[in-house]
């Protein structure tokens, strides 16, 4: 790709010259310089944010090692830990990717695929592009409604099956656009080729149009998941703890998942909200704890997203191979 | 075929990976449920003297079981320190989880049966404690601190050092809405009968909590009430200021310009006493600054009680939560009030407590 953009600006250039008599292009090289200084600003603005938290966030992983990894909500920052949080943000994760993938990816393949275009579908696909719009609170209030108070035999209530149902559903409009989008994006020439050596429809789908949208399918729930653990609003309604968690002895994994949770955006939300008075041990305040639990959510959401883009890479690969 | 199979290969790696982590934190979980454990062991070395005491003047054995305290933010940190005592003297049988949605918040969770105790920085309001009797949830109230609410302004605000109720009516109560200025507010304030010093010619900047907090409440209960009902006008706040359920945000505002004017919880400003000034009140008998002395006996006029409400219905059905409010009541526990950066209850109130509870358990 590379090389053809360059053989292309180069013969460019050598017609221009001759057209302009070698006059230089001022309103390109301004129109450059902009864009350049729109990425800058941007970048810019990304790593004083970054820095800011991580600098205070260092500290806290010196001094408290894996305990903060690996203790639970407690009263003194000496003390407090984030694992309740990352259980509960990896149970949504895994919501979203049990319940919002199978179902979002279907719905968007079936929408291109499959639905004869016409009045109803537009009018289908209008809504879930508004059902991507709507906010999230929006969306936890259905959660309080529907999963915590009308299932809650099923959800056991304030759980985190009532929440990672609820984020599910409020990711699926987004996983559900972009397949539809990506599998809109197939070349109708691929489709055709199936179809011309007598495959079903189910066949050309299955064998063509999908391991080509594959890359972009994967985009979009990548996306989604990231979406899915910073999420706070939807979660304070739904209930999660900010205080102290307490784990009763012999709890079973169902009575886990059915019981009072936290995740990571509520603990963060939860330590800023802390008397900033420094730990008699370790020195460290909430506030410090809180960078570091801003560090350990966008550590999780790269480390998934790091295995959405290798995936994404084998899909490519086999695709040009 | 090849293709098949390597996607079944992608497939049974992305299974894998999602069964490590999950693993992984698995066990992640269960070292954090010991961690804390060896750490209280190392801590219960300095109270295994009250240990015992505790045990026996909470009438004998800790019931094991969960309680789910819910309500006031403010009083949030000491139940999250006496449910971690309750973990450390059970041995981990009685489990405690807490949260702070605020006072309001709290009062319709434990209202409608959810919670077993509700934290509370005021009193329950009347339409509250109607909506706990339709639902059945019959509760006993027992005060266990005393939190000073602090006006406060910047450091640098050298202009002013105490106000009085009828100034701090007329700079944040419901008809001072539109004052910039802090001299802006001088009329009204002349007019309602403020003896302060007169206010400088400075821009008013007015952070606080807003409505959903019991802070807010008790502000407006102590500052503005009386002046608003005398005048007619709605008990409330000003609504054209800076409002936040995050108290360290509150903390900023205050500290962010050089004449502002907001409040806080006692805890709040004792742990940053350094980025804002205390403003003295003035409500009749001189300027009291709050400080844990005034506080405790009253001279300070901004004290408010904290309580908790537990629910005597839930402690027909559990016995957990009588053992948790045993540990509450005891020595250790109130001690965790002082902990928590609150004022300990004097002793004729804390017997007062000590009695309501007994009269709900009998």
């Amino acid at each position: 790709m590379a090389v053809t953009a360059s053989i292309r600006e180069s013969s460019a250039a050598v017609v221009r010259a001759s057209l302009t008599g070698g006059k230089r292009d001022v309103k390109g090289m301004l129109f450059a310089a902009a864009l350049l200084l729109c990425l800058l600003t941007a970048m810019f603005t990304l790593t004083i944010l970054l820095w800011d938290v991580v600098a205070q966030a260092i500290p806290v992983f010196q001094k408290r090692s894996t305990g903060f990894l690996t203790n639970d909500l407690a009263s003194s920052p000496d003390k407090a830990g984030v694992s309740q949080g990352i259980w509960g943000s990896l149970v949504i994760a895994g919501f979203v990717v049990l319940l919002a993938f199978p179902v979002g990816i279907a719905a968007g393949v079936y929408l291109e695929e499959y639905a004869k275009p016409g009045r109803l579908t537009s009018f289908i696909q209008l809504n879930i592009r508004n059902l991507a719009g709507v906010p999230s609170v929006v969306y936890g209030i259905l959660g309080l409604v529907v999963f915590v108070q009308g299932l809650e035999r099923f959800t056991g209530g304030r759980s985190v099956i009532s929440a990672g149902i609820t984020l599910a559903i409020l990711v699926m409009p987004i996983i559900i656009i972009t397949t539809a989008e990506s599998v809109r994006a197939v070349p109708s020439g691929l489709r055709e080729a199936g179809y011309g050596v007598g495959g079903t429809r189910w066949e050309t789908t299955r064998h063509h149009v999908l391991p080509y949208a594959a890359p972009g399918i994967l985009t979009g729930t990548m996306l989604a998941v990231a979406r899915a653990l910073g999420e706070a609003a939807p979660l304070l309604l739904i209930g999660a703890i900010t205080g102290r968690l307490a784990s009763p002895e012999g709890q079973t994994v169902v009575e886990r998942l059915q019981g009072k949770f936290t995740a990571m955006p509520i603990i963060i939300y939860g330590w800023s909200n802390e008397v900033n008075k420094p730990g008699k041990i370790t020195g460290l305040t909430f506030e410090d704890l809180t960078s570091a639990a801003i560090v350990v959510l966008l550590v999780i959401v790269l480390v998934l997203n790091a295995a959405a883009i290798l995936l994404r890479n084998r899909f490519e690969k086999r695709r040009q191979s | 075929m090849n293709t098949s199979k390597r996607r079944l290969v992608l497939a049974s790696f992305v299974s894998l990976g999602l069964i490590l982590t999950a693993c992984g934190d698995d066990e992640g979980a269960s070292e954090a449920t010991d961690a804390p454990t060896t750490e209280a062991a190392g801590e219960s070395t300095t109270t295994a003297a009250g240990e015992e005491s505790t045990t026996t003047a909470a009438g004998g054995e800790i019931a094991g079981g969960e309680v789910f305290v819910t309500g006031s933010s403010t009083v949030e940190p000491i139940s999250v320190l006496v449910g971690e005592l309750a973990d450390e003297l059970s041995g981990g049988s009685l489990a405690v989880t807490v949260e702070g949605p605020g006072t309001g918040d709290g009062f319709k969770k434990f209202c409608a049966g959810e919670a077993d105790i509700s934290d509370a920085s005021r009193k329950i309001k009347d339409e509250e404690a109607a909506s706990c009797a339709e639902a059945g949830v019959e509760f006993v109230e027992i005060e266990v601190a005393i939190d000073g609410l602090t006006v406060a302004t910047s450091p640098n605000n050298a202009a002013v050092t105490c106000l009085d109720i009828p100034a701090l009516y007329s700079l944040v109560g419901p008809e001072s809405e539109g004052f910039a200025k802090w001299s802006d507010a001088q009329a009204l304030a002349t007019e309602v009968g403020t003896t302060s010093a007169a206010f400088p010619d400075a821009d008013l900047t007015v952070t606080g909590p807003g409505p959903e907090s019991g802070t807010y409440d008790t502000f407006v209960e102590f500052a503005i009430k009386g002046l608003a009902e005398e005048r007619g006008k709605e008990d409330t706040a000003r609504s054209d200021y800076t409002q936040s359920p995050n108290d360290n945000l509150i903390v900023e505002g205050i500290e962010g310009s050089d004449s502002s004017l907001g409040w806080v919880g006692y805890a709040f400003f004792a742990a940053e006493a350094d980025r804002m000034k205390a403003i003295e009140i003035d409500a009749g008998d001189g300027c009291v600054a709050p400080t844990e002395e005034t506080i405790a006996d009253g001279s300070y006029p901004f004290s408010r009680s904290l309580y908790i409400y537990v629910s005597t219905t839930a402690l027909a059905e559990n016995p957990a939560v009588g053992s948790f409010v045993d540990i509450y009541l005891s020595a250790d526990g109130l001690a965790k009030v002082s902990e928590a950066g609150y004022v300990d209850l004097p002793a004729d109130r804390i017997a007062a407590s000590t009695a309501a509870w007994d009269a709900a358990k009998a």
